[in-house]
Parts: structure tokens; C-alpha cells; sequence
């Protein structure tokens, strides 16, 4: 992505109001309760156990801890996980491409 | 969105999959566009879900990540069907007496006829057989009503109506016959001669040649209305019909007695009650005599019963009633009437209702023995035709 396209996206951004998901590679996280949680935009499992899940985002990465994880369904970049969510951490890394 | 539509029917299996990448494998199904649900961490693996469809694809994706997997779970249909495959007798068993109790149920079981007096019922079922309305014959190839019933009614005579209505596997045919003129009676050629000695009244030939007129004297035995027709060279035997009347005598002997005596009830009454058992009677009620100086008793018995079969064990009633005898006596004249209206009774009894008594004469008369003894002559219009039959070779 170049500089000029970079700038131009923040630019018809601040100018048309529209969400930040779909004109910047971002994951969009829904999170009902400590329940559930829904991830769109992801780029892959990275780790998965019982208490951690660990995910691929397109910058970065996205772990979450909790008790009885378990993935309810996987389908491209979609995902949702159910069972007891303790934390959320999302790490920002620079950009890799 | 928990898992696919319709998985159930299309058939899923659970995997244990154990391997170094399993995230990687994980990825790679996600990837494929392959849908699994249900991945939970178990063991040193994960187990997940996924449809039978994309079972067949897994291949490849396992060798590219090394993961090695197992199938814990079979689910849904396909699996029960392979099931029941192993049980093919038993299934065939269960669709063979599905399909028998419908075949069975469409099925016509009984044919029933109402409403047939003189056609036989086995005439109207062997018509309705050629129609194709027959036991152990299909419902479903059966004629439709309105048509099989007028067919039915067009083949059997003597028949106005027919109708059909079938409840389940019971056909009822119901029929209408219809009303046929009244037969005469077939009659042979006679003749109508006098009953007894008579002066004839009235003569009325509907059929043959009356022979006497009116106020001549028959004896008994002579022809009135002749069954010939025709004079001597030509002739022709009929039946002859008519009324012929005539005055007739009887003399009737007549004993009256004055005297007369008769019974009847007081309306008092006591009843006595018994329970039977076998051969013995237990009294119940109704203890004491009576104290009627004439009685009449009637006992009713009333067994037990059970589907007409009478028990040992029942009931009796004796009802005593009382009974007063009455005697009347009438006058000589009474008496006298009462005698004549006896046989003006039996006149009427013996020469039919329309005979008229035209005139009575007591010709003797006396009181004997509490009784009245009478001699009268009644002079009678009655009907005196009587048939004689005309045999064959009279008429030659």
C-alpha cells in the first residue's frame, strides 16, 4: 500500500463517515457478555488450548484467555468463540507486508 | 449460525485430530471454505465437527499440516440408513406391514343390500358384480358412485333407485323397488248359482248372462249368472262376476235364561312375598290368612336371569284377590231381547255384514225352567251367489 493511497483512505474516511473495518484491514470484535465472542476479519488461529486462543489479525495479534474455550464455528474469516472469556488483549505489531 | 442447515439430514462426523499444527490444520480447513463447528481442545488435539460432504477433502489437508485424525462420532442420517441396512429384514419387515395394512384398508371387505323385498340380495350382488363392485376388489377401481349406481339401476328390473355408500371397507347398496301393479288372481271360468232357496231382490251382472229377473224364485242350486256366452253353435266360457241378492228365511230356536250369574273383583287384595332358592320358598311378607270368604290367587314366579338362563335363585309373588259372585235376574222381556239380538248377530256373522233383516216374526213362545224359550222367523236380504266352476266339456 503506498503513501498517497494510505493518506487518501484517512481522507475519504474523515470525509464519508464510513467504518474503519472495511476500508482498513481491521478486525471487527463482538463480544456479548463473557460468553461469546465473534471475530470477523481475522487472518488465522495462531494457538488454541482450553485457556488460550490466540489469533492472526491482519496487524498484530489477538489472545484471549479464559476458562473452557472452544471454537463454535470456523468458516473463512469468521469466527466465533464461546466458554467463559477473561481477557482480551490485542497486540499491535508494524505492519509485515 | 451454530452448524449448517439440515446437518442432520446431510450427515456429520465428530474428528479427534492430533498433530504439531493442529491451529495450522485448522487454518487450512477455514481456508478450503470447508465449515466446522464445535472445535474444542481435547487431549493433544482438538476435536471438531464437520459435515460428511467435505469429509473426502480432509485428505490432502491433513498431509500438507501432518496432523493425523480419527473419527469419534458418526451422526444423522446417512449413518442411521447404514444402520438399518445391517437390519435389512427388520426395516423390510416394517415397510411390508405399512404398505399390507393399506393395501388391506383399501380393500372392499363387505357388500350389504337393504331395502330388497322381492329382488334377492345375491341378484342385486351378482348385478353389482358385473359392475365391478365386489368383495376383495380395490377401492380405488371401483366405478364412481353416481355412474356404478345408475348402470345398476339400468340392469336390474323392477328396481326405481339404487344407491351406494361405502364407509371404510363396507359397501351398502340400498334399494328402492319399484311399486308394482297389484296381480289379480287368476279365476277359471264359472258360473253364479243360488246358495239356498231364495226370491231374488237384485241382480247385477258385471261379467256373464244373468238367467233370472228380478222377483223369481230360485231353488237352490240354480244358475243366476250364466259363465256362457253366445247361443248354441257359438259359444264362449267366462268368468262370470255379479252380486245377486235375494230374500232368504231362517228360523231360529232361542233359550234365554233369566237367571244369570258372574264374578268379579272387589279390588281387595294381599299379597305374600317368597324368595326361592332351588326347591324351597321363603315367605317374606304377607304373613296372616286372609279374611275374604271367596278369593282367587295368582302366583308369579320371577327368576333370577342371566343371558336367558334362568337361576335357582328368584322371586315370588302370590297376589290373593277377592272375588264377589253377583246373580242377576231380568225380566221375561229382557230376556226376549237379549235373545233376539243374539241371533240377529249371528245372522250377520254368518251372511255378511251388508245383509239386512227385513222383517221378524216369534212364532212360538213359553217360559220354562227359568228359562224363555222362543221359535223366529227372520226374513233376510243377503248376498246368494255362490260359484260353480264350468268344466271343459260342458261348453261343447
Amino acid at each position: 500500500m503506498t503513501r498517497i493511497g494510505r493518506r487518501l483512505r484517512g481522507w475519504t474516511n474523515g470525509v464519508l463517515d464510513l467504518p474503519q473495518d472495511l476500508l482498513q484491514d481491521m478486525p471487527r470484535i463482538t463480544l456479548i457478555g463473557n460468553k461469546e465472542l465473534h471475530i470477523e476479519n481475522h487472518r488465522g488461529v495462531l494457538h488454541f488450548s482450553s485457556e488460550q486462543l490466540k489469533l492472526a489479525l491482519a496487524k498484530g495479534s489477538l489472545e484471549i484467555t479464559g476458562e473452557g474455550l472452544m471454537i463454535r464455528n470456523i468458516l473463512g474469516q469468521e469466527l466465533a468463540i464461546e466458554g467463559i472469556i477473561g481477557e482480551i488483549r490485542y497486540k499491535e505489531s508494524e505492519e509485515r507486508s | 449460525m451454530k452448524e449448517p442447515p439440515l446437518s442432520s439430514l446431510r450427515g456429520f462426523v465428530t474428528l479427534q485430530v492430533t498433530g504439531p499444527q493442529v491451529e495450522g490444520f485448522i487454518n487450512a480447513v477455514a481456508e478450503a471454505g470447508i465449515v466446522i463447528w464445535d472445535v474444542k481442545p481435547a487431549g493433544n488435539g482438538a476435536s471438531l465437527r464437520l459435515l460428511l460432504d467435505d469429509f473426502y477433502n480432509l485428505r490432502p489437508l491433513l498431509k500438507r499440516t501432518g496432523c493425523r485424525m480419527h473419527v469419534t462420532g458418526r451422526h444423522g442420517l446417512p449413518f442411521k440408513m447404514l444402520r438399518l441396512w445391517k437390519r435389512k429384514f427388520f426395516a423390510a419387515g416394517v415397510v411390508l406391514f405399512g404398505v399390507s395394512l393399506l393395501l388391506l384398508c383399501s380393500m372392499v371387505w363387505s357388500i350389504k343390500v337393504e331395502g330388497n323385498d322381492r329382488i334377492a340380495s345375491e341378484d342385486i350382488i351378482a348385478a353389482a358384480r358385473k359392475e365391478g363392485l365386489y368383495t376383495y376388489q380395490w377401492i380405488w377401481r371401483l366405478k364412481d358412485p353416481d355412474k356404478l349406481t345408475t348402470e345398476l339401476t339400468n340392469h336390474l328390473p323392477g328396481v326405481s333407485w339404487v344407491g351406494m355408500e361405502r364407509t371404510g371397507t363396507s359397501v351398502v347398496i340400498q334399494v328402492v323397488e319399484a311399486a308394482q301393479p297389484e296381480q289379480k288372481p287368476l279365476l277359471s271360468n264359472r258360473h253364479l248359482i243360488s246358495r239356498t232357496d231364495a226370491v231374488v231382490t237384485n241382480i247385477y251382472a258385471e261379467q256373464g248372462r244373468p238367467v233370472v229377473a228380478r222377483n223369481s224364485r230360485v231353488k237352490k242350486g240354480d244358475i243366476l249368472i250364466s259363465g256362457i256366452l253366445g247361443d248354441e253353435e257359438f259359444s264362449k266360457a267366462v268368468v262370470a262376476k255379479g252380486e245377486v241378492k235375494g230374500l232368504v228365511w231362517h228360523e231360529y230356536n232361542i233359550a234365554v235364561p233369566l237367571e244369570t250369574k258372574g264374578s268379579s273383583y272387589t279390588g281387595e287384595r294381599k299379597d305374600r312375598s317368597y324368595l326361592v332358592l332351588g326347591k324351597w320358598a321363603i315367605q317374606l311378607w304377607g304373613y296372616g290368612k286372609s279374611t275374604f270368604e271367596a278369593s282367587r290367587t295368582l302366583t308369579e314366579m320371577d327368576p333370577l336371569t342371566w343371558r336367558s338362563i334362568e337361576l335357582p335363585v328368584g322371586w315370588m309373588t302370590e297376589k290373593e284377590m277377592e272375588v264377589r259372585e253377583t246373580s242377576a235376574t231380568r225380566t221375561a222381556e229382557e230376556a226376549k231381547a237379549e235373545g233376539l239380538e243374539r241371533a240377529k248377530a249371528d245372522i250377520f256373522a254368518r251372511y255378511g255384514s251388508e245383509s239386512a233383516i227385513k222383517s221378524q216374526k216369534i212364532l212360538h213362545e213359553k217360559k220354562e225352567n227359568g228359562k224363555v224359550y222362543m221359535k223366529v222367523l227372520f226374513e233376510v236380504e243377503e248376498s246368494i251367489a255362490e260359484e260353480l266352476p264350468i268344466v271343459n266339456n260342458q261348453g261343447e
